[in-house]
């Protein structure tokens, strides 16, 4: 009996993490959709939500976390209804809002110990998992000030520590990089491919930079809905053969723009050179490597 | 102008288009409902010995604007004082600041949009007053005039004096919430002490009521044809209106020296905007100085380490709440400046020192009342300081944060009651000292309730400084502590109240999350 016990604790702790999104909607009236019949399967690793703004990214990893409710559709953690349980969820739980705030009296220290006890850890490793945290986000300096003499980039570290605290296995990070500088950017992709090790990692943003060197997978927003998922190859296969660049006049750019569509443009001595998705490119365009961030301009601005 | 008008149009707009404005609105009209008593009603509210007026159009008219002049004079303040505040916690307020407007024209602009959300008010209570008019209908004819007549001369006034003492104070107590609430408190009651009695003297009354109110005397002592001194009461009064008998109140014709001054108050605040306009921050204030060199300081980094998650120590599963408490009580103890303290220190001193019915009757809630800003931050912080979304997703959130924080409260007002409590004790009256815990228990929430319903702070601190206000007075039913002589059963009926409003709290909040 023992050894089964054993058993079924370790297989318990070996199973894979598995997040099924089933038909979600949230609406907010009769005919004002913010999410529509989304459904998504999520398995361990990183997945990069990207979309435009107002694609309905926030309102989906709110739901995820918990803090909302959708209209219609399931979501479940390793099968555990997580709407009807959410504290099934909650326990296990890392979440970075997009548009978060702090006590402002509190120090950093301080508020990472009642994030912990509201998220129901404690013990004699809360205190060095804080300060290591802390450590590793360069703020063990910033300690002991209040959280109301913080930069934006340090709040948002703060915010990031906080839900590294109770070992999470589902982690949610929605915009996570807005207000870090290029050098804490780069460690933050570094800590998020550590953590990915055994956990599911959902990171959102619109900027494609921040997700295409990280990201296992790949899903794509717009309007409240799915637009695509796979990896990062199957979605850039869309545009594989259709990504060139041309110089043009810069008066011609309007009208170009009705022809194609514009990935980027950059001056080139009173011309400009285009970047741009085409069936039927210029005569004179060079043919170009495709990435991930073509791939998104040309889904989101073709569907 | 027409940008000065569209500032005024847009602030007023923002602060209208709110849940909190329509909960004021609906607990404004509903006061102003019993403003004139239902002609069975047990209570009075404006009464001359035993006088009260016919229900003619003069009496509708005066009685509601006296009424509305001092009740909204007394809550409106901390309905309109925290415009200046919410353009610093918006940011909006630095885009001001680079703006070309000046601090002048900037600050009249919160004066003339705090005045136009209390005249909506006022606007109401006027079309209130017109139909409970025709609801009691006693026979006499409408007279509009009776009705525009002491709101344009009585509560409008009033009112904009009362905005701009709401921009004074957010200019120079701007940090000290406190300070602005428990100043404006001793302000109002020394305001409302002057008595004048001449034509003259009527002119300095703020809020023109009491040349209406000697009026009523006046005419009393001609019917009752005695020069003694007559008893006049203004507020709610119950019992003995059976006994009332009525007399005739045809309105006053002002003398123009009153009328003047209604105008010469209005140009006053004006010209003391145009003064304080020298003062104002224009929202460049000391703790930004501090926050630039604090980040400057940080930049002076270490080399930083690099964070390996999976060597970090796991922390272990605890759901005792005491951590959480531990920090509620932490929140609780750093709204305001540390100095602040000395205050409440002094108020425990004088619990402990003063005859014991004073400590009891009034040096309690006042000290209570200075935690207005505490008690009403204590449900509605998380949505304020935008932490909702860690607090509503945390484990449990009802059975253990919201425990914790109304925990947390009633500690902080029963240490604060302590000396008090002792002291009932040492007497051996035990009622008073139990009666002192159930009315800490109620009051925290009452203010949990409010804020959860409101989802602001406002609603609650209105009310509690009306409660107060009513304990200074000796109101007996707004004795929520025990401080005066009750029947029997008080402090079960308080035990009862206290729980539903506890059951009520939970219930709305855990419908919010789940929504």
């Amino acid at each position: 009996m023992a050894l089964k016990r054993l058993l079924q604790g370790y297989l318990k702790k070996t199973e894979s993490m598995q997040l099924e999104i089933q038909n979600v909607s949230k609406r907010y009236n009769k005919n004002t959709y913010a999410l529509k019949d989304f459904s998504l399967h999520i398995e361990k690793g990183i997945l990069g939500l990207l979309g435009p703004n107002g694609a309905g990214k926030s309102t989906l990893l709110k739901m995820i976390a918990t803090v909302s409710k959708p209209s219609d559709g399931i979501i479940s953690l390793n099968k555990n209804n997580i709407i009807k349980d959410a504290n099934y969820m909650r326990k296990q739980l890392g979440f970075l809002p997009q548009d978060f705030g702090m006590y402002p009296n509190l120090n950093a220290y301080e508020f990472l110990e009642y994030i912990a006890a509201m998220k129901g850890i404690g013990g004699k490793n809360l205190k060095p998992r804080i300060s290591q945290l802390l450590e590793g986000l360069n703020l063990t300096e910033a300690a002991k000030k209040p959280i109301g003499s913080y930069s934006g980039g340090m709040k948002q570290r703060v915010g990031i520590a906080q839900a590294l605290l109770n070992n999470p296995k589902i982690v949610i990070f929605d915009e996570p990089t807005v207000g870090l500088d290029p050098e804490e950017r780069v460690r933050f992709r570094n800590l998020i491919s550590d953590l990915a090790n055994d956990c599911i990692v959902i990171l959102s943003s619109h900027i494609v930079s921040d997700i295409d060197t990280i990201a296992d997978k790949v899903a794509i927003m717009k309007n409240g809905t799915l637009i695509m998922h796979g990896n990062q190859e199957h979605i850039i296969s869309t545009v594989t053969n259709k990504v060139f660049e041309t110089r043009i006049n810069k008066d011609a750019l309007t009208y170009f723009k009705t022809q194609h569509v514009v990935v980027s443009t950059t001056r080139k001595k009173g011309d400009l050179m285009v970047r741009y998705i085409s069936e039927n490119p210029a005569e004179n365009a060079t043919k170009k490597e495709a990435n991930l961030e073509d791939a998104y301009l040309y889904l989101t601005k073709t569907n | 102008m027409i940008p000065f008008f569209t500032i005024i149009k847009s602030d007023y707009l923002q602060r209208t288009r709110s849940y909190a404005f329509l909960i004021t609105l609906c607990v404004s009209l509903a006061t102003a409902y019993t403003f004139i008593p239902e002609p069975n009603a047990n209570y009075s509210t404006i009464r001359v010995d035993d006088y009260i007026g016919y229900y003619n159009s003069a009496w509708f008219g005066y009685v509601t604007a006296i009424m509305t002049s001092i009740f909204l004079s007394l809550i409106g303040f901390y309905l309109v004082n925290s415009g200046i505040k919410k353009d610093i916690d918006t940011k909006v307020g630095q885009i001001v600041a680079t703006t070309p407007i000046s601090n002048f024209k900037y600050l009249l602009s919160k004066v003339l949009s705090n005045f136009l959300l209390l005249s909506t008010i006022v606007a109401m209570v006027f079309i209130m007053s017109i139909l409970l008019f025709i609801l009691y209908n006693d026979g006499f004819s409408f007279e509009l005039f009776q009705f525009v007549k002491p709101y344009l001369l009585i509560t409008l006034p009033a009112l904009f004096f009362i905005s701009m003492l709401a921009v004074v104070f957010e200019v120079f107590l701007g940090k000290y919430s406190v300070l602005q609430n428990v100043g404006f408190f001793f302000l109002f009651s020394a305001l409302m002490v002057f008595s004048p009695k001449t034509q003259s003297q009527f002119s300095f009354d703020v809020f023109g009521s009491k040349i209406v109110m000697h009026h009523l005397e006046e005419k009393v002592r001609d019917i009752t044809n005695s020069d003694a001194e007559t008893n006049l009461s203004v507020g709610y009064v119950l019992g003995h209106v059976e006994k009332a008998k009525k007399f005739e109140f045809n309105g006053i014709d002002f003398p123009t020296s009153f009328i003047i001054s209604r105008f010469v108050w209005v140009l006053f605040g004006i010209g003391i905007i145009a003064v304080i306009s020298i003062f104002f921050h224009r929202f460049d204030r000391k703790e930004h100085l501090f926050l630039k060199k604090f980040i400057a300081a940080t930049k002076e980094e270490h080399k930083v380490k690099d964070l390996l998650l999976s060597s970090l120590p796991i922390a272990s599963i605890n759901y005792k709440i005491a951590p959480l408490v531990k920090t509620e009580l932490l929140l609780l103890f750093r709204i305001g400046k540390k100095w602040l303290w000395i205050i409440n220190i002094v108020g425990m001193i004088l619990l402990a020192v003063l005859p014991i019915t004073i400590a009891h009757q009034i040096g309690l809630p006042i000290l209570w009342f200075l935690q207005v800003n505490r008690l009403s931050n204590l449900t509605t912080k998380e949505l304020t300081n935008k932490v909702h979304y860690f607090a509503f997703s945390s484990y449990k959130p009802i059975t253990r944060l919201l425990s914790s924080q109304l925990f947390a409260a009633v500690i902080l007002m029963f240490v604060l009651s302590l000396p008090l409590i002792i002291r009932h004790l040492i007497a051996f009256d035990y009622s008073a000292s139990i009666s002192i815990f159930f009315g800490g228990i109620f009051i925290v929430l009452l203010a949990a309730l409010l804020g959860v319903l409101s989802k602001g702070a406002k609603l609650f601190e209105v009310l509690f400084f009306m409660i107060a206000y009513s304990n200074i007075n000796g109101v007996l039913v707004f004795d929520y502590f025990g401080g005066f002589e009750h029947k029997a059963f008080y402090v079960l009926k308080l035990a009862i109240i206290s729980l539903v409003l506890g059951s009520l709290c939970a219930f709305v909040r855990t419908y919010q999350l789940k929504s």
